[in-house]
């Protein structure tokens, strides 16, 4: 299991311990935590699931592709050089107490 | 007495103990009528949700398939070819593209009300009010004609269901895929004609790597879409207006504050989503609370049971408004999540705030076991369902 901390706009803070090769956005849907709504379920075609993801952890991540960069441009809250879509990032080893933010808005 | 009975009308009926008693005593069931298994546990489900690659859709997501269907359509392909397709209709339906309207349905609402109930002190919510709002959503979604609206609905019904004898699609349901795929050509031919920017001409023009989609994926899709939008919409409000009906201090809840009904409609579709199951089919041995299921077997994922999974919600068979069910599978999950999630919640969310406005009080006139009920494998609403005014 994988320590990830999500951190809601509002601040509020959610600690789950996620399997590894389940995505952040699929590990915050089953848990509940609020400001992920993820409208596509994780084909990558809504941009509704939109994070910031910690500086620290920004490198240990593999890079965007062309759909989720594409998809990226389509975020209804600013788009940051932290800026990813939770349900691209599966959960690693290596990503272990990695803590993202998610934005004022999805839609 | 068979431990899970999904071919009766008493299972239709109350499939929740069924459900109990294998999450409990055999989470992983192979079931003799159904000749799939059963998966009944939040936690085994939402894994193989999210384990396509072994939980695959290709072979069919329904738990009685059409021949010729799986693989031609958004719900019976797996990624990538699915997250290709479902990205270039998936605009049509996302929640920042149908708020306009919020308004017309609520108008539509409104009028058929007053054409369909008006004073009636007993009316059916089924043939009265349901299907015809959810026609209507549909048409104005999709662009369909405004002619066999009536034929469309029956046939869409139909097509859903299965005959509980043989446990197979009969002739008539058959018959009734053939018209609603029939009717989803024509739509599709007089569009090629005068494209627009509705899902169906998304679907002629779009190009998945270049390529233009099959003539036989964009029909079988749109046949789907057809059959969801009037089948699962029109299901789940009625199920939803049954909670209302059955939970009248819930009902008083919404009634006090109207900004409850989407944390109403979230619990609903939690409590007793009208899709409680599909299917998958395994890719490799997976071997589970103690049984091996082998590749090539079935597998139904039975989404009404995980969400009653006590492992995963408190006081599961408690109908609470105020729960603010998060993580439910009321609408499938993972890539599969339902296309039309958000006009699902938006046009119910429309619709009831009118109707409760409306007719604020009533209750269910006949008892559950008394109501004849969809003779679905993947679905459970009443066919018609009586309210009485009060």
């Amino acid at each position: 299991m994988v320590q990830v901390v999500y951190i809601a706009h509002d601040g509020e803070q959610t600690e789950l311990n996620v399997q590894e090769g389940w995505t952040l956005m699929q590990a915050a849907v089953s848990n509940g935590v609020d400001g992920i709504e993820a409208e596509c379920g994780g084909a990558c075609c809504c941009a509704t699931c939109h994070i910031y993801v910690d500086d620290q952890f920004l490198e240990k991540i593999p890079a965007a592709l062309a759909q989720e960069e594409g998809m990226l441009n389509e975020v209804v809250a600013e788009r940051t050089q932290n800026s990813r879509l939770a349900c691209q990032i599966k959960v690693s080893n290596a990503l272990d107490g990695i803590i993202v933010r998610t934005p004022e808005a999805q839609s | 007495m068979s431990k899970f009975p999904l071919y009766s009308n008493e299972f239709d009926a109350n499939p929740f103990p069924f459900y109990k008693d294998l999450q409990e005593n055999a989470p992983c069931f192979w079931s003799d009528d159904a000749q799939k298994w059963v998966l009944t546990r939040y936690d085994d489900i939402v894994n193989a949700l999210n384990d396509w690659q072994t939980y695959s859709s290709a072979q069919g997501n329904l738990v009685d398939e059409f021949p010729g269907r799986a693989g031609n359509t958004l719900g019976s392909m797996d990624p990538p070819k699915h997250d290709e397709l479902r990205a270039v209709i998936q605009s049509v339906f996302a929640k920042r593209n149908l708020t306009h309207l919020e308004e017309p349905i609520k108008a539509t609402t409104k009028r058929i009300i007053d054409n369909n109930i008006g004073n009636k002190k007993h009316f059916d919510f089924a043939k009265d009010f349901s299907s015809e709002i959810t026609f209507d959503v549909l048409a104005t979604l999709l662009g369909l004609p405004d002619t066999n609206k009536e034929e469309a609905c029956a046939n869409a019904l139909m097509m859903v269901q299965t005959d509980i004898k043989t446990r197979q699609k009969g002739p008539e349901h058959l018959a009734a895929f053939q018209w609603v795929k029939d009717y989803a050509s024509n739509v599709i031919a007089e569009r090629a004609k005068n494209l627009g920017d509705d899902a169906i001409s998304q679907l002629i023009t779009a190009e998945v790597n270049g390529v233009k989609l099959d003539l036989i994926q964009v029909e079988l899709t749109v046949t789907t879409l057809i059959m969801a939008g009037i089948e699962s919409l029109s299901g789940f409000l009625k199920m939803f207006a049954k909670n209302m009906a059955n939970y009248p201090e819930q009902r008083a809840k919404i009634l006090a504050d109207m900004s409850l009904l989407p944390d109403a409609i979230e619990e609903s579709f939690r409590f007793n989503t009208s899709a409680q199951r599909f299917r998958r089919c395994l890719t490799k041995d997976v071997t589970l609370h103690g049984q091996t299921m082998k590749a090539g077997d079935f597998v139904i994922l039975a989404y009404g049971a995980g969400n009653r999974d006590p492992r995963k919600y408190e006081n599961p068979d408690e109908y609470d408004v105020l729960r603010k069910a998060k993580g439910h599978l009321g609408l499938g999950g993972s890539v599969h999540l339902c296309l039309g999630n958000a006009i699902a919640r938006l046009a119910v969310k429309a619709a009831m705030e009118v109707f409760l406005t409306e007719i604020p009080h009533f209750s269910q006139a006949e008892a559950d076991d008394e109501l004849e009920w969809l003779a679905s494998s993947n679905f459970r609403s009443p066919k018609k369902l009586v309210f009485i005014r009060e």
